[in-house]
């Protein structure tokens, strides 16, 4: 364990060339998708959460099996639809960050409808009878809504994060691992691993958890001031 | 707020206390040895002692470990997912003849044939006697042909030899090269459905079915489709107390069927890799072991497919004083390395 920590340290004071690249490539790839997906997650997450209509229910199963899915099917879907012989090949996104972002969408987006929607659906009903109190219109019941919500989607998004940088069975299917391209943090483990080098993915664990820690930390602080 | 902040300094002065410490320490104990070699003899015997497994069976002719160029065709018959033939797939057949070019290049072949006698002491890959050389000229990378797929082996994506040669081909003609590494069955693969530009693999029958299938391209200046230019060999290793006396026999085939004999954990790839290949074929016949599960159904008590990579399986191996077929530079990585889990 000690030679493993001194390892990462090594590294980190080096600055490290190809580290440095892996860092970067982590973190565009997990900032880009877990910010898209809360995007798309959060407007969905109040929708499903707030209103009642026809349907609800089987979009609320649907969206909880898409939670369940497996990241290695989700990247072998992707796999097939952009490889050379598949459908989208004149996209030529196979093995780059793009395509790694779009099947980390697809896994986190459920994620965040899923924990927003819970916490919407308990909230509602007191909301709307406050604006309906205080004679509030549609857009101000909404800005309410979301005021209350804040909190919430600091949780949603570090639980987007979290899952974007953790994650390995899509991005490296997608993604193919390529160095200086597409080899992000965990893929990079999984090679070090394969290849017999324990420490050396040991300290990469370490730097990836301290990345992880720094994000949490940050938005915790920004969970703070928003509760006060 | 306040008490997070201090939490964060605390934090930060930690690591930086680790940082100092480490290496302060360093100094301190490169001291009483005196010079880099004193160093290292203070640190052999500890490496020796935690890794039990050693090279048992070495440099055997049916060990042999010959690995292949092949440039991918973009008229191959590609199919999709659902067998139809699709006929646009993009192939940068330029960039691929170019990187094969310069590969068996006199150049190229003398450095890859000496390549692992500055990090192990001894050479990782032989170049074949009969490899095929190319002097002409390489074309020089354009928008186009820029960037050249290679999908290759783990073992030798492992062993660093790309990390090695690649650059230099790069600088000079300005190519980019992308290397994924999987599995030989999985590399081959990837060029069927049409993701590389060409494979560097290390089994002759799916390659020669890869071949076989039309998705090969003959370059110009060669003679066959399949490009064998350097070779090692595999190594089977095992405890070193060597309960099946793998060691003492006269063959190799003759060490897989005393360990078999006397049903001595083996651990297999199981993942349709060349070293998993090369393995089936080294058991007695009798056996029936192949790369199906029903195979070696009767075998689980010591017949273990990991259906793992290579560093993975050395790891068993060693936990469980398992005999195991792996490659050499994987293999010596892995000592060198101390074998441990951290």
């Amino acid at each position: 364990m000690t030679s493993a920590a001194e390892k990462a340290l090594e590294l980190i004071l080096t600055a490290d060339r190809e580290l440095c690249n892996i860092l970067s490539v982590t973190g565009r790839m997990s900032l880009a998708s877990s910010l898209l997906a809360l995007l798309i997650g959060l407007p969905l997450g109040v929708w499903l959460g707030a209103c009642r209509f026809k349907g609800r229910g089987v979009l609320l199963i649907l969206n909880r099996t898409l939670m369940g899915l497996p990241p290695v099917v989700c990247g072998l879907i992707f796999y097939m639809l952009f490889s050379g012989v598949g459908p989208f090949r004149q996209f030529k996104l196979l093995f780059t960050v793009e395509i790694m972002v779009l099947a980390q969408v697809v896994l986190i987006t459920p994620i965040v409808v899923g924990s927003m929607e819970s916490y919407v659906a308990s909230l509602a009903p007191a909301v709307r009878e406050t604006a309906r109190g205080l004679g509030l219109g549609g857009g101000k019941t909404l800005a309410l809504l979301m005021n209350e919500c804040s909190y919430q989607i600091c949780s949603a998004y570090l639980l987007a994060f979290s899952r974007a940088i953790a994650e390995v069975g899509a991005v490296s299917m997608v993604g193919g691992a390529i160095a200086w391209k597409t080899n992000v943090m965990t893929t990079a483990i999984m090679q070090y691993t394969n290849r017999g080098d324990f420490s050396l993915g040991i300290a990469l664990g370490m730097i990836l958890l301290c990345l992880s820690l720094l994000v949490n930390l940050g938005v915790s602080l920004l969970q703070r001031g928003l509760s006060r | 707020m306040k008490k997070i902040l201090a939490l964060l300094l605390a934090l930060c002065m930690s690591f930086a206390l680790c940082a100092c410490g480490a290496r302060s320490e360093t100094p301190a104990e490169e001291s009483p040895a005196q010079g880099p070699a004193a160093q290292e003899e203070q640190q052999a015997p500890e490496a020796a002692a935690s890794v039990d497994t050693c090279i048992l069976y070495e440099e055997d002719e049916s060990m042999l470990n010959t690995y292949t160029l092949i440039a991918a065709s973009p008229e191959a018959p590609f199919t999709d997912a659902d067998g139809n033939p699709v006929g646009d797939v993009a192939v940068n057949a330029a960039g691929a003849e170019a990187l094969v070019r310069w590969l068996l290049s006199p150049e190229a072949l003398e450095l890859a044939g000496n390549y692992g006698v500055e990090d192990y002491g001894e050479k990782l890959f032989y170049v074949l006697d009969e490899a095929p050389v190319y002097e002409g000229e390489i074309a020089p990378a354009t928008e186009e042909t820029k960037t050249v797929r290679l999908s290759t082996t783990t073992s030798v994506n492992d062993s660093g030899l790309l990390g090695y040669l690649l650059p230099i081909f790069q600088e000079e003609y300005g190519y980019t090269v992308e290397v994924q590494s999987a599995g030989t069955g999985k590399a081959i693969a990837a060029a069927q459905y049409g993701n590389a530009d060409l494979i560097l693999v290390h089994s002759k029958s799916q390659e020669e079915a890869f071949v076989e299938a039309g998705y090969a391209r003959c370059l110009e200046g060669f003679e066959t489709e399949r490009l064998s230019f350097i070779y090692n060999y595999f190594v089977l290793c095992g405890p070193s107390a060597d309960p099946a006396g793998a060691a003492d026999c006269p063959s190799v085939k003759d060490a897989f069927a005393a360990i078999a004999e006397g049903k001595y954990s083996f651990i297999s790839r199981g993942d349709g890799s060349g070293t998993h290949t090369k393995e089936l074929s080294l058991w007695p016949e009798e056996l029936g072991i192949s790369a199906e599960a029903e195979s070696f159904a009767d075998y689980t008590d010591w017949y273990i497919s990991a259906n793992a990579g290579m560093g993975t399986c050395l790891v068993m191996a060693e936990e469980m004083g398992a005999y195991i077929l792996t490659d050499k530079a994987t293999f010596l990585a892995f000592a060198a390395n101390g074998g441990q889990a951290a």
